[in-house]
């Protein structure tokens, strides 16, 4: 490794590392910033209608004992950062005595079962769109470039709900919500993974057809810019064959487009919350989304921690790998 | 690149099976051996503890005075709000009262057993009294103001009241609650549970409680993040002829987890739900139109038992709303029918159906008040000219011609609030807001998250919400007295995270005596006298007003897989309480598979 090359890595540590600390109090204090009493609805939910005051108090201080609510907000970030780094990151308000670590190990491989794939999917098919369009031209980018645009233009909530009501509700092709049929016990047989395949099929798909449009208009026009780079032309001007060339304009274009995978991987969790919620699928979003709506702030810090330490990890790889396949990058970082 | 892509799309799949295939025993539920609920279970549950309110497991555990769930756990009585009495369900017969009504005593049927065999006895009724008042769980907060003890005397159980200074119970309409609600343990689970978390309260109400003994007619069967099932323990003591003389008929009891209502409805409209408990706005129309096979407890509007008035209440701290014309115009000028065709479409009788007092429309609270002695009081809304008249009066008028009325030189601005998303009561709110314009007073509708309104509403004092919602005290064993109490008892001023009623902060002394004096009195006469003069202090000082009424738990079948529920006039005299609560769970021994 050169010293250019040691230089260059550590810096990239370093804000790594400034960036991460910073992420993590601000996962902490932004829910707690949050109006609203978490402890008050617990109580008003558990109090028998002729509780008296004083007995609603008593029931209010165990609960904010038990949350470590009675400490200051410095011994609550103290708990806090404790907690993550055992593992457990606390008990969940929403699902006491349930630990955090407990709800987002059940719901993450839901999660990531749901969008890497479908991420990945969308991507491949995206940027496949983009270069036959900018190549071949006539129908692909007439017909075929406007229908993903518009698709991509659809919001994530509506595109789910259409994809619901038309094959779910009216056609009945798919099941309406859920990861498999109600009256499964999850087991490894082929009835239960033919219930989880076509419980699977509208979520992946409405995150897949919407990304195809964003996907495809960058790739289209970044192959339209290397068609007319001068290379594409000395290539032709040789006689070099067809396929080479799309073959050369594709890894060229491709670059960008890689950054824009990464960072949608890094921020899977997060964008899992729209199809989730619609399909009851039982990942980190649907948790997630049941935790703001219930201000259960441990829930809500850790998955955002998640969030936000899959994006970081996903960018700070990008740098690495980037100054590997990148010569741009290399000349100007490594000298 | 693409081997790549497709290697890591079959191994994350593959990666999520694994993940989920657990080593769980139980087999898939064959839907003709399962009843499917709806709208009860929101959120993974976490275990089966009795003693705990922690465990959001409702299907399991949902006690409350007006009619506990006892599919797992039982309590003594079952309250039927169709006819507001307790039915026996471990008690043996009707409860005693001693002379003073200090002390009351219960036998418990001979045939009660918990699911490990052994007879539930008055020893368990009273460990589970001890253990509640160790941990302070939910049962002692609710009860022990009113109960000295619970003790197990010859093979019955004795319930003492708290006396106050003088010798009297402290309120023993509060016994018919505690006998309804309160899910009895077993006294040696108990001890073992004590034990194992040494008699730490918090460890104690977390335990999840996976060994616990249940004397109810089904155990757990599955519990995860999308389903929560029980299955029918074949030796149920209830198939005993001293109780229901067989087993109820599903083998099995489920309810799948949803994201939202909107998810829970369209499940039970695809028939993946039986019993559903949620407010489906036309509800009608999914037999009317959808040609569904869906069905409520009435063919026609109301279409279900309205045991309950969720209300808007003034808040006693804003100074327009110390005037008592100013309240009594607003709720004069609302147009009620218009609430109850749109914010419920419906599915409430209206207010010239059922004249407002502190009662709810069910026939036995209705007859306990003497109907016209309020007649003038009862207004049933729209009457903008009275409303005009009435501020007019009170010298409460326009000066400035801005169009608005002002008080002391102010004009009068409040606003009308309720959780956002709640629809059905933002429609409500929406119609209070337009009455306020139509009078000359501005009022504007605010809906902020639930998250926020529940702390704003609950506190000691608030200047936040002038004219707000939320509901009083509904259908149990120890209403009305209870509905009075929450709409107008001063127990409740003054303190933070006030979820017992009041919520505008009203003040009458005579009232707290009236509240007082109800629990101790048992001559009808009396009582009658005594809640026609709390309707008429409510109805002419208007501390809060109802909008319409509502049924404490919707109650609506998809008849697909099951049929013979309950309905109106079927002669069972069973509650549309969702084949589960209080003495509703007698419909599950009267169902039966569609087609049989």
């Amino acid at each position: 490794m050169s010293k250019g090359m040691r230089k260059y890595f550590k810096k990239k540590i370093f804000w790594f590392i400034i960036t991460f600390v910073a992420a993590v109090i601000l996962n902490f204090l932004l829910p707690r910033l949050m109006p609203g009493d978490p402890v008050n609805a617990i109580v008003g939910k558990n109090v028998s209608p002729g509780a008296s005051p004083e007995q609603v108090q008593e029931q209010i201080a165990f609960y904010q004992h038990q949350f470590g609510l009675d400490k200051s907000i410095f011994g609550q970030f103290f708990d806090f950062v404790v907690n993550a780094f055992k593992g457990t990151f606390g008990v969940s308000y929403s699902q006491y005595p349930r630990t955090v670590a407990d709800i987002i190990g059940s719901g993450i491989w839901w999660t990531l079962a749901l969008q890497i794939p479908a991420i990945l999917v969308g991507w491949l098919l995206g940027n496949l769109l983009g270069a036959v369009a900018a190549y071949r031209r006539g129908i692909w980018d007439k017909v075929l470039m406007p229908v993903s645009l518009f698709m991509s233009a659809i919001p994530a909530f509506g595109a789910a709900v259409i994809l619901l009501v038309i094959f779910a509700v009216n056609l009945g092709w798919a099941p309406v919500n859920g990861a498999y049929d109600p009256g499964m016990i999850p087991a490894f047989n082929w009835n239960f993974i033919s219930s989880v395949i076509s419980h699977y099929q509208l979520p992946f798909w409405s995150i897949v057809l919407i990304s195809i449009g964003g996907q495809a208009v960058g790739m289209r026009s970044m192959s339209i810019y290397e068609l007319n780079a001068d290379y594409v032309k000395y290539s032709r001007f040789l006689g070099i064959k067809d396929g080479k060339i799309v073959r050369y304009v594709f890894r060229n274009a491709m670059l960008p487009q890689v950054t824009g995978l990464a960072m949608s991987i890094g921020s899977s969790v997060g964008g899992a919350l729209v199809a989730e919620t619609i399909f009851s699928y039982p990942g980190l979003g649907t948790a997630m989304y049941n935790a703001i709506v219930s201000s259960d702030y441990p829930v809500i810090s850790a998955c955002t921690l998640i969030i936000t330490l899959m994006v970081l990890i996903a960018s700070f790889m990008l740098d690495i790998i980037y100054a590997f396949i990148d010569p741009r990058v290399k000349a100007a970082q490594f000298d | 690149m693409k081997k790549l892509l497709a290697l890591v799309l079959a191994l994350s799949l593959a990666l999520s099976l694994v993940a989920v295939a657990g080593a769980e025993a139980p087999t898939d539920l064959p839907r003709n051996e399962t009843m499917y609920f709806g709208g009860q279970q929101w959120g993974p549950a976490v275990g089966y503890n009795p003693l705990s309110s922690n465990m959001n497991n409702s299907m399991a555990l949902a006690s409350a005075p007006r009619g506990s769930r006892t599919i797992m756990f039982e309590t003594l009585y079952m309250y039927n709000m169709l006819d507001g009495k307790l039915y026996p369900l471990l008690a043996d017969g009707d409860y005693v009262w001693n002379d003073d009504l200090t002390e009351m005593t219960i036998a418990i049927k001979p045939a009660a057993k918990w699911n490990d065999g052994t007879p539930v006895t008055a020893e368990d009724v009273a460990a589970t009294w001890d253990a509640a008042v160790a941990v302070k769980n939910g049962t002692y907060t609710g009860y022990n103001a009113y109960i000295a003890s619970v003790e197990a005397v010859d093979g019955k159980v004795v319930i003492k009241a708290q006396l106050t200074e003088d010798g009297k119970p402290t309120n023993p309409l509060q016994f018919y609650n505690f006998l309804s609600a309160t899910y009895i343990a077993q006294k040696a689970w108990l001890d073992t549970l004590l034990a194992r978390n040494n008699n730490d309260a918090a460890a104690v109400l977390n335990d999840p409680a996976n060994d616990v003994a249940y004397s109810g007619p089904y155990g757990p069967y599955v519990m995860n993040d999308q389903l929560v099932a029980f299955v029918r323990n074949d030796a149920y003591w209830g198939q005993d002829a001293s109780m229901w003389g067989k087993l109820p008929v599903p083998k099995y009891i489920a309810h799948a987890i949803y994201a939202d209502n909107d998810a829970a409805l369209v499940a039970f409209k695809a028939g993946q739900i039986d019993v559903n408990q949620q407010f489906v706005a036309n509800i009608q129309n999914l037999w009317e139109v959808e040609g569904l096979p869906i069905a409520t407890y009435m063919d026609e509007a109301p279409y279900g038992i309205c045991a309950t008035m969720p209300t808007a209440w003034f808040n006693m701290e804003v100074p327009a709303l110390q005037v008592k014309e100013v309240r009594k115009a607003i709720a004069m000028a609302v147009d009620y029918d218009q609430i109850i065709e749109n914010a419920m479409t419906n599915q409430s009788p209206s207010f010239v159906q059922v004249p407002r007092s502190v009662m709810n429309p069910t026939d036995g609270e209705q007859a306990m008040y003497d109907h016209d002695a309020v007649k003038d009081l009862q207004f049933a809304g729209k009457d903008i000219e009275g409303a005009k008249a009435l501020l007019d009066a009170a010298g409460i008028v326009d000066t400035d011609g801005d169009g608005y009325r002002e008080l002391n030189g102010e004009k009068i601005a409040l606003n009308a609030c309720c959780p956002n998303g709640w629809t059905d009561w933002q429609a409500a709110m929406e119609i209070v807001a337009a009455a306020g314009q139509n009078i000359g007073l501005d009022i504007t509708t605010n809906y902020p998250e639930w998250s926020i309104y529940q702390t704003v509403f609950t506190k000691a004092s608030q200047t936040e919400y002038d004219i707000f919602m939320y509901s009083p005290a509904g259908a149990e064993p120890a209403a009305p007295w209870s509905r009075v109490r929450s709409f107008m008892s001063s127990d409740f001023l003054g303190v933070d995270n006030n979820w017992s009623g009041n919520f505008g902060h009203y003040k009458n002394d005579r009232i707290d005596e009236i509240i007082k004096t109800i629990p101790l009195t048992s001559d009808e006469a009396e009582l009658k006298a005594l809640y026609t003069e709390a309707t008429q202090i409510y109805l002419d000082e208007v501390p809060s007003f109802s909008l319409m009424y509502r049924p404490e738990q919707f109650h609506a079948v998809n008849e697909t897989v099951w049929t013979g529920y309950p309905e109106k006039d079927d002669g069972n005299n069973i509650p549309p309480s969702d084949c589960t609560d209080g003495y509703g769970i007698a419909a599950l021994y009267n169902v039966s598979l569609v087609g049989e």
